[in-house]
């Protein structure tokens, strides 16, 4: 019996290595998506909205790796599933905001399927491992038909939904350096299995009780997950006092430009963002 | 283009030529007559359709056919045992965690991936493994109640393939 299913049109393409993989996207380049778990891209193309065609990476062998070393830091491969870095232990123990970030994205089934560097690639200003990787730091390693390059998170996303990716290009690796920073993440939904309406991250370098270095990112507020420069100015070389904590929840708000959408509305937004900084801060530091 | 799609389904190998539009769900329903997966959302928000890849739970709706070459699925209607139900579907049985049963056979296979990875859970446990799978009518407590009464049974270990 043929399908009960109205198929739209797109052909799948299994390459077997990663040179198939780039030759075949050097190719067709933006008439193409890649796929790693496709919990993003199958719902497109089933709904007839994705590219003609499909380039999974799934019958690549040895891209599911997390491996982490203490002087090179931790490397996710493109086929890493959100469940298997919310395993890992050293991500639990030494990028508490990561792990977070992957225990708690979609339900038990998409993390089985979903990958971390697909969440990156993903571009959402809502992505809740962009929010953690834009405050710990680190490279997305990409492959096209000149080679390898790796671009700092920083400065990958350049507007709603578009990255430093060229269309030629597929994500290898993400790396995040070896670090000793405090980090947390924490996001807002309205249930379990929505998308964030705001998410937040940081990551704090401490000297005692002061603070050295800060990074903190916040998601769902603007055209792409973006870093608080001003929140993280005022950290920088202050101690956690609730002076401090104060100025941060009112800088917070300055520093995001959210829109009314069917998540939130951008009054709340602004609220809440502020609080949610704070309390991460406040995570992040154990207490 | 079709290509032929070679896998196990609850033990058994099959051969089918697929498109490669053609969801798993597709396939396991409209091709190989598995028709305990449901089809619900098709946007992988609901879990009827959660079906165990190599022993891990997945969204059918949302998993090309094609990308489960070689691997092993197992649907609700592989997990019985020498023609004794799995426990869960007992405890469900005997718990009155079925109503409409729509979303039965996702809730099994989701607690059937549960117990095989730790098979004391909590209440905390089995309400978070089934944190993806929606229910119109139950209103949850009896499938966690079915979910440990399975979860003490001393054949618990029937489980997946
Ligand atoms: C029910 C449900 C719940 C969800 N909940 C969350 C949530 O809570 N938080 C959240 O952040 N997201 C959520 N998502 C979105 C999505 O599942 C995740 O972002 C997931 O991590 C995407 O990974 P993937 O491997 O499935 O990506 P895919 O669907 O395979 O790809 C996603 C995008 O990235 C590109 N891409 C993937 N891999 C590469 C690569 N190696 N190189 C180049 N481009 C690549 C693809 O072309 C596509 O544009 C949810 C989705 C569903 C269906
Ligand atoms: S039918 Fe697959 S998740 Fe709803
Ligand atoms: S028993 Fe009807 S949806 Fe769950």
């Amino acid at each position: 019996m043929a399908s009960s299913r109205i198929l739209p049109e797109f052909e799948l393409l299994l390459p077997q290595n990663i040179k198939e993989a780039v030759s075949a996207l050097g190719k067709l380049k933006s008439k193409a998506s890649v796929m790693a778990g496709g919990t993003d891209v199958v719902i497109s193309c089933t709904k007839g909205f994705g590219s003609p065609n499909v380039i999974s990476l799934a019958e690549i062998p040895g891209l599911d790796y997390v491996v982490y070393d203490s002087k090179k830091g931790l490397r996710i491969g493109a086929m890493a599933t959100l469940q298997q870095v919310a395993d890992n232990a050293d991500v639990k123990k030494r990028y508490p905001a990561l792990q977070r970030a992957c225990a708690i994205n979609g339900t038990p089934q998409t993390r089985n399927m979903g990958t971390v560097v697909g969440n990156i690639m993903r571009a959402s200003p809502s992505g809740d491992c962009i929010c953690a990787v834009l405050a710990i730091g680190g490279k997305i390693v990409l492959q096209g038909p000149k080679g390898k390059r790796e671009v700092n998170i920083d400065d990958f996303y350049l507007k709603y939904r578009e990255t430093a990716c060229k269309a030629d290009e597929l994500a290898i690796e993400i790396k995040l350096p070896a670090i000793s920073a405090k980090n947390a993440f924490a996001r807002m939904t309205r249930t379990t299995l929505d998308l964030s309406k705001v998410n937040v991250a940081c990551s704090l370098v401490m000297s005692g009780k002061t603070v050295k270095e800060a990074r903190v990112a916040v998601g769902a507020v603007a055209p792409t997950t973006i870093r608080l420069k001003k929140v993280e100015a005022i950290l920088k070389g202050s101690q956690i006092t609730d002076e401090v904590l104060q100025k941060v929840v009112a800088t917070v708000p300055t520093e995001i430009k959210p829109i009314d959408d069917v998540r939130s509305t951008a009054e709340y937004r602004r609220d809440v963002a502020g609080v949610m900084v704070k309390r991460i801060i406040l995570e992040a530091l154990g207490k | 283009m079709k290509y032929m799609l070679s896998f196990t389904v609850n033990g058994a190998p099959a051969d089918v030529a697929v498109g490669p539009t053609e969801t798993l769900l597709d396939v396991l329903r409209d091709r190989l007559g598995f028709t305990g997966a449901k089809r619900g959302c098709e946007t992988g928000d609901c879990g009827a359709c959660t079906v165990l890849v190599d022993g891990r739970s997945v969204r059918s709706c949302i998993t090309l056919a094609l990308t489960v070459q070689g691997k092993a699925v197992t649907t609700v209607e592989g997990l019985a045992r020498d023609g004794k139900p799995h426990p869960l579907q007992q405890a469900f049985h005997d718990h009155g965690a079925s109503q409409c049963g729509f979303c039965t056979p996702g809730m099994i296979v989701s607690l059937a991936e549960l117990l095989e990875k730790n098979p004391e859970p909590c209440r905390d446990d089995a309400r978070a493994a089934i944190a993806g799978n929606l229910c119109r009518c139950t209103g949850y407590v009896k499938i966690i109640d079915a979910a440990m009464a399975a979860a003490r049974s001393p054949h618990k270990k029937g489980g997946p393939a």
